[in-house]
């Protein structure tokens, strides 16, 4: 009788059961997936309608601002020119024979919004890499122009993404 | 004798013999079955997980793009060449200013050719192990692709700091030819 009265006082106090094991198996899911997006960061997806070269070494491709060269030049998924219009396009500056206009004002416009966002003081270049995705049936005379456009642009961190091939395969 | 403390005990002993749980009551069993899935996972989206792509990133050479320019820049501005690749069409040129000059010519863009260009450019490295730099200069009909694999080749070669020039223009671009998804 002592002892049931003891018990029922106790029982008053007695904590509700709570099951940690979902919680912990769910927290250690989110940490591997955090860490491991943290470390490889976002990788580059490919430009539709490009035939990328290919490459057995380079870094990981990480997702960055990206210029495509395919049948259209596109300047992070959206249209810019056709990549004829590109390669016969007059340079508007006599000082700068290797620019192409339409190209220029795009990027010049992408630079001043990342300058924006990024309180980069000035004109200067930018310190946002811009990554180029073209077809492998480019010709380099078209190359250099789209590169001389973007540094002209302010970009000076420029990158040739590539489609990654194991020597397996 | 039901109530007393040494039954008890031996009811508390026998129900944590019964149960399933690990070591100190945690069960184990879901977060194997969550690491399986993440090893799972992870080994099935590795290719994914290492890009499907894979970049070069280019070190920016200081180029000088009219004659006019040419002749106004300052001997300070001036290219200071010490290793080059010139790549044209059929053949490729290596061009270093170390040693009083060296220049050899691979004909050919092929595996072979660049299999050569990649053994000369790790000998020229070996030998001047401070120079990291080399500057491609492809023509300007040379394939994109021929490009990479020759960047392809000078990364393989040990070469960190590769830049792509261009060579002096004088007048405005007016018969270039369309590229890329043609």
């Amino acid at each position: 009788m002592r002892e049931g009265r003891r018990h029922q006082q106790f029982a008053k106090f007695k904590f509700a059961e709570l099951n940690l094991v979902p919680l912990v198996d769910t927290l250690v899911s989110i940490v591997f997936f955090a860490l491991t997006t943290a470390t490889v960061g976002e990788l580059a997806p490919v430009t539709p309608g490009v035939t990328l070269p290919e490459a057995r070494v380079g870094s990981n491709a990480l997702q960055q601002l990206t210029l495509g060269v395919g049948r259209q030049v596109t300047l992070a998924g959206n249209p810019v020119m056709s990549t004829l219009d590109a390669a016969q396009a007059e340079s508007s500056d006599p000082r700068q024979p290797l620019l192409i206009p339409a190209l220029y004002s795009a990027l010049r416009l992408k630079a001043d919004s990342i300058r924006t966002a990024s309180a980069e003081p000035g004109i200067g270049p930018v310190e946002a890499p811009l990554a180029i995705q073209g077809d492998r049936s480019m010709r380099y005379d078209l190359l250099s122009r789209i590169m001389q456009t973007a540094r002209l642009a302010g970009f000076k961190n420029i990158s040739l993404q590539v489609r990654r091939v194991t020597d397996g395969v | 004798m039901p109530g007393s403390r040494f039954h008890r005990a031996r009811v508390r002993r026998a129900e944590r013999a019964a149960s399933s749980l690990g070591h100190g009551g945690i069960n184990l069993v879901p977060l194997i079955d969550v690491l399986t899935s993440i090893v799972f996972f992870s080994l099935v989206s590795y290719q994914g997980l290492l890009a499907e792509l894979t970049s070069f990133d280019l070190a920016l050479p200081p180029v000088v793009v009219t004659a006019q320019q040419v002749a106004a820049a300052q001997p300070e501005h001036q290219l200071a060449l010490l290793l080059a690749v010139r790549v044209q069409a059929d053949r490729m040129l290596v061009e270093h200013s170390g040693g009083g000059g060296y220049r050899r010519e691979i004909v050919g863009l092929g595996v072979a050719q660049l299999d050569t260009l990649q053994a000369l450019m790790r000998d020229i490295h070996r030998q001047y192990p401070q120079n990291n730099d080399v500057l491609v200069l492809p023509a300007d009909d040379v394939s994109y692709d021929d490009i990479v694999h020759v960047l392809e080749r000078l990364k393989m070669a040990q070469f960190p700091n590769v830049a792509l020039g261009t060579r002096a223009r004088v007048g405005v671009p007016g018969a270039l030819t369309a590229a890329g998804g043609a």
